[in-house]
């Protein structure tokens, strides 16, 4: 178990290191910053004098060791479009993105468990495929589409929810259905496929069953053995994210650090973009830390090592 | 022990910061007014935003304003004013007005605020605005004296364009401070500002002034223009902005809220880089700008694109404008001479590669479907347009002034609600300011001498001249005046500004 | 984007991986396979009539006439025989824009996919064969490309290259890639201790020959299972692309970039929006469709 847990570690900080390498380069990469900064008919000198200024004529480790030193601190820098510090923008937005997260996934749950354990039951059948096809309906619809559409039918049509904004559990309601229809198409294929395996295990077992005992046990298998996968892809999906919160927090109005990222990338803002891809990280790999944790314990297999 | 510290971390996730409730404002008191973009900091001489403009009419005082109804300037910090010489302007404040710290406005802020602005090191945005202002002496606490650069007929026009800021504040927060804490007169105050998200301004109760009817302004950031109007017609907001012609029918069929027009000030053009601030260019050669000018048929495209809802202008002047020369006439589109021209400048087969940067729809509506039409006007005589999108203005501001917006970009001007030329042909036209790409010393002598005369007529004469001159050179790919296009809920009473300064302390509920 | 951790792990199944002979119970499986059927008729049908564009698209795609934009679809009122659905808010004909567009979806879905599918499958049967400190690295280089948020990966890429449809394949190919490898480096730790390979090696077969002649042909099922989902995901998110600005520009027509543009319409003139959005929908829809099929009919234990 404890090796376990280390390993889990190790491979924590690993990440969260290449990422924030891979981060790096790819904005100094980009564009030269200096170049961004000054005005266009600033010569040569000025151009050098900037460069010395922000750090950016020492080799790259050396600027990437500032960088990470810094960021320890939670030192992200300024904006470049606003003076405010990147770090406080950043956080100012990362609970509504979460919380949207967790709502989404909430309901790509709600939709994708039933379906999946239908499809299961009635494998190859009629339902099986159409089960499947409900479940790609939700990712297939531009998310974007679904959202005003969802906009025009509930808040303007039927003035049953507000049409966009944060602040209130109806403000929820929309954009986690859109999110999680985005994810639901997944989920049910590994929910599906978890019940299936764990089915075909059962004939094995019935044919040595002796009462219903067993079938509780074989219940409680089953949906620990569906559970592994879905928690697990769960964990990753969180990170791919990031492209369904995006349209979903435009459309929405939502506060979110998805727009914030996106539009930090578009306007070439380095320091924000650096911070938000960081900390997405840090959060995205200590969900996935969790999840293994928690398949680690469910699992008999990993107990058992 | 590893389970508990797990579902301990979950736990401290989820409870953390769950959306607290909102301030205990309801909806009687509170009105909403959605912005699709934010603005960039709370000082207003620090932006050329419009929405800065509009938010500093709510936080901060003027010295002068302009009367809706009859279009003439009116006191308001300040009480009266007179020419004491060519040079001078002697100005009288207003006694018993307090910021909203406490502190008494008197002329010492006025001082402060013109210095602040005027610093050459600080440059600030506003500053080309009131560079005829040489220094701002005080007489006494409520008297003020302004020496100008020159006779500077647009004193008067212009001090609608700078917001009173506090003395004490300057002195001690300082420029960042500044950016997100507004310490002004107005009528309301600012309680919170969530980045990108909304506003929360709290009525002045010891204004000097008018109380406003709605004891909470909310201004909320809802990017998405789909959305906007969703949220008007259902009731979450009650005046959006800049809507689009095409959506006029959906707000004003749904029962639920109306469209209400003016026109405004704001013109709309192309810059095109005749000064090469972004490098050479096809657009250094004029043919190739008079090419661009004719081969557009502008008016088909006010006529079907914008419903009809423009004003075509012959150059960047628009019609409400002192100066305006009413008899200069529009380029009228001519594909034949376009492409002649562009033989003649070297391009006897087409094929002028241009790069054409554009902005979000923010303050100029519809402004993708009429580039759209542009472009494909454009290309009937030869032009090959690659186009750039960016959608945050913030930036497009940003890159414009910097000169990294060229060949082409849109670009349109409020005048900063100054109804003279001067305020157009200064900032967009005159050689080396932040803002404009074009750079002719003819032009620019026009300018000088069109702001340094203090009589109209004489002012009038050097403006039709300098419009000529413009028009000839195709300076810029000249389009239309806006036809502000305002959503109103219906539970309120709003009608639409002419100098697009939306001002909700003027909104009162409806009469049933 | 993850298809799944482990997802064709558990028991080797090359037993079942020979393709069925077309006997009765052929037949019968081919009806079983019904749906798949449908789907791959419909999907056919769009890539005719993609590949067919220039013939049976009734306008040009890119002929603006400001006159008639925002006309409705023909059946409604104030539409025209002209243009069948409609045109946009510049006048174009809409349905000549969609068939258009298909080209767009379509070339990059399949180029994308073959490009993330080789990728991942030279890294996965490195990890899974050679294992160790190798193996080590690509799974964590698989790890830190599945955390990093596509998009960034996607806005940065392309923010140094510039829009276009081969930087889009690019990125999407490149991208793509950790899926795969995962799967075949799962079957390919699972193969490497069956006897076939075991007596491979002792009869002296160098590892290119093994991996390519051994392992390689068993892993076919679940690449083409996986690839053909991919497809559909690659599309989704061309499209994603392209209503961000970041794929093919307009005027040039894509199902994204129609669907970014018809945004602001979709609560009068919908139907700009709506016939991209359809389109999106349903060329997904019947891809998933050949996708269960295929994975039902080359092995139906798959765990897919």
């Amino acid at each position: 178990m404890r090796r376990y847990i280390a390993h889990q570690l190790v491979q924590l900080v690993v990440v969260i290191l290449g990422i924030s390498i891979l981060a790096f380069s790819i904005l100094h990469v980009i564009g030269d910053p200096v170049t961004l900064l000054l005005p266009q008919n600033a010569g040569k000198e000025e151009y050098e004098r900037y460069k010395h200024l922000m750090g950016l004529d020492q080799p790259v480790w050396v600027q990437y060791w500032k960088f990470a030193s810094r960021a320890v601190q939670g030192d992200f820098g300024k904006s470049w479009y606003g003076n405010a510090p990147a770090f406080g923008l950043v956080i100012e937005r990362m609970p509504p993105t979460i919380y949207l997260t967790l709502a989404g996934l909430g309901v790509a749950l709600l939709i994708a468990l039933p379906l999946g354990v239908i499809a299961a039951l009635k494998r190859h059948s009629v339902i099986d495929t159409l089960c499947t096809l409900l479940a790609v309906a939700g990712q297939a619809m531009p998310i974007f589409w679904l959202g005003i559409m969802l906009i025009i039918i509930f808040a303007v049509r039927l003035k049953l929810l507000p049409a966009s904004g944060y602040g209130t559990w109806q403000n929820f309601i929309m954009p986690a259905f859109c999110l999680g229809a985005f994810l639901a198409p997944l989920t049910m294929r590994l929910v599906r496929s978890g019940i299936i395996e764990v089915m075909s295990m059962e004939f094995i077992k019935t044919a040595r069953a002796k009462g219903v005992g067993e079938r509780m046990v074989i219940l409680k298998h089953a949906f620990r053995n569906a559970c592994i996968p879905v928690v697990t892809v769960l964990g990753l999906q969180f990170g791919q994210l990031l492209g369904g919160a995006f349209i979903t927090e435009t459309v929405f109005a939502w506060p979110g650090v998805a727009t914030l990222t996106v539009d930090s990338i578009r306007n070439q803002d380095f320091p924000v973009v650096q911070c938000a891809v960081v900390l997405l990280a840090l959060i995205i790999v200590f969900v996935n830390a969790i999840v293994d944790l928690v398949v680690g314990l469910i699992d008999p297999r990993i107990r058992a090592a | 022990m590893v389970r508990a510290a797990a579902l301990g971390c979950a736990l401290l996730l989820t409870l953390g910061l769950l959306p607290v409730a909102a301030h205990a404002q309801t909806k009687e008191d509170t009105l909403v007014y959605a912005l699709q973009s934010d603005i960039d900091t709370w000082d207003p001489p620090g932006s050329v935003l419009r929405e800065a403009i509009i938010l500093g009419y709510h936080v901060f005082d003027h010295l002068a304003v302009r009367d809706l109804k009859t279009r003439k300037v009116i006191p308001n910090l300040a009480i009266s004013w007179k020419t004491i010489d060519d040079t001078t302007w002697e100005v009288k404040l207003r006694q018993g007005v307090k910021f909203h710290d406490g502190t008494p406005f008197t002329s010492k802020d006025v001082k402060a605020t013109f210095d602040r602005v005027l610093d050459p090191v600080k440059k600030m945005i506003a500053r080309g605005n009131h560079a005829k202002i040489k220094t701002v002496e005080i007489v006494d606490d409520y008297t003020v004296r302004f020496k100008t650069d020159g006779p500077y007929p647009l004193f008067v026009e212009r001090m609608t364009a700078q917001v009173m800021e506090s003395e004490k504040v300057i002195r001690e927060k300082g420029d960042e401070w500044m950016q997100e804490h507004p310490v002004g007169t107005g009528p309301y105050k600012l309680v919170k500002w969530s980045r990108k998200q909304e506003h929360m301004l709290v009525r002045n109760d010891d204004y000097w002034g008018p109380k406003s009817y709605y004891k909470y302004v909310r201004i909320r950031i809802i990017p998405e223009q789909a959305t906007q109007i969703a949220e008007l017609i259902s009731g979450g907001v009650d005046v959006i902005k800049a809507v689009p012609p095409d959506q006029m029918d959906v707000i004003n069929k749904s029962g639920a809220a109306r469209t209400a027009t003016s026109p405004i000030l704001r013109t709309a053009f192309l810059q095109l880089d005749q000064a090469a601030r972004s490098g050479p260019n096809p657009f250094t050669d004029r043919r190739v700008r008079q090419a661009a000018n004719l081969a557009v048929d502008q008016d088909a495209i006010i006529k079907h694109v914008l419903n009809g809802l423009g004003d075509r202008v012959a150059t960047a002047v628009n019609p409400m404008a002192f100066g305006w020369d009413p008899n200069l006439k529009p380029y009228k589109q001519d594909l034949d001479r376009a492409k002649k021209l562009l033989a003649e400048a070297g391009y006897p087969n087409g094929g002028v590669d241009v790069v054409f940067h554009e902005g979000p729809p923010t303050v100029e509506p519809a402004i993708q479907q009429t580039n759209d039409a542009i472009v494909a006007d454009m290309t009937k005589v030869g032009f090959r347009v690659k186009r750039n999108y960016i959608g945050d203005n913030t930036v497009v501001v940003a890159r414009a002034k910097e000169g990294k917006l060229g060949p082409m970009f849109n670009w349109s001007w409020g005048y900063y609600s100054v109804f003279d030329a001067d305020a157009i042909l200064y900032d967009i036209f005159k050689c080396g300011e932040f803002y404009a790409y074009y750079c002719n010393k003819e032009l620019d002598d026009l300018i000088i001498s069109g702001r340094s005369s203090l009589d109209q007529k004489k002012r009038a004469e050097i403006y039709v001249k300098a419009q000529k001159l413009l028009f000839d050179d195709a300076a810029y790919l000249f389009k239309w005046g806006l036809r502000g296009v305002w959503g109103v809920s219906n539970r309120i009473e709003y009608s639409a500004p002419p100098d697009e300064v939306d001002r909700m302390f003027l909104a009162t509920p409806r009469k049933k | 984007m993850a298809i799944g951790p482990d997802a064709a792990i558990s028991a080797p199944r090359f037993e079942a991986a020979a393709a069925p002979a077309l006997s009765g119970a052929g037949w019968r499986r081919l009806w079983r396979l019904k749906w798949g059927m449908g789907g791959a008729a419909i999907f056919l049908a769009i890539v005719l009539s993609a590949v067919c564009a220039p013939w049976i698209a009734p306008h040009d795609p890119l002929v603006v006439d400001i006159r008639h934009r925002m006309a409705p679809p023909a059946w409604m009122e104030g539409g025209a025989r002209e243009h069948p659905l409609g045109t946009d808010q510049i006048g174009r004909d809409l349905l000549s824009r969609v068939i258009w567009g298909g080209r767009v979806s379509l070339v990059v879905g399949v180029t994308a996919v073959l490009l993330s599918s080789t990728i991942g499958i030279l890294f996965g049967l490195a990890a899974g064969y050679f294992g160790g400190r190798l193996d080590w690295s690509i799974m964590t280089f698989i790890n830190v490309m599945l955390t990093f948020p596509f998009v960034l990966l996607a806005l940065a890429v392309i923010a140094v290259l510039g829009p276009s449809m081969p930087n889009m394949i690019i990125v999407l190919g490149v991208t793509g890639w950790p899926v795969y490898a995962r799967v075949v480096r799962a079957e390919t730790l699972a193969l490497r201790e069956r006897e076939f390979v075991l007596a491979a090696r002792a009869l002296g077969g160098s590892h290119a020959r093994i991996v390519f002649r051994q392992i390689l042909p068993n892993l076919i099922s679940p690449i083409v299972v996986i690839a053909t989902l991919q497809i559909a995901q690659v599309i989704i998110l061309e499209s994603f692309l392209s209503f961000l600005g970041l794929g093919v520009q307009p005027p040039t027509p894509a199902w994204g970039n129609m669907l970014g543009e018809g945004r602001v319409y979709m609560l009068n003139s919908w139907w700009i929006a709506a016939f991209p959005g359809l389109a999106i929908f349903v060329t997904t829809l019947v891809i998933n469709l050949i996708g269960n099929a295929l994975r039902d009919w080359l092995d139906p234990h798959m765990k897919l």
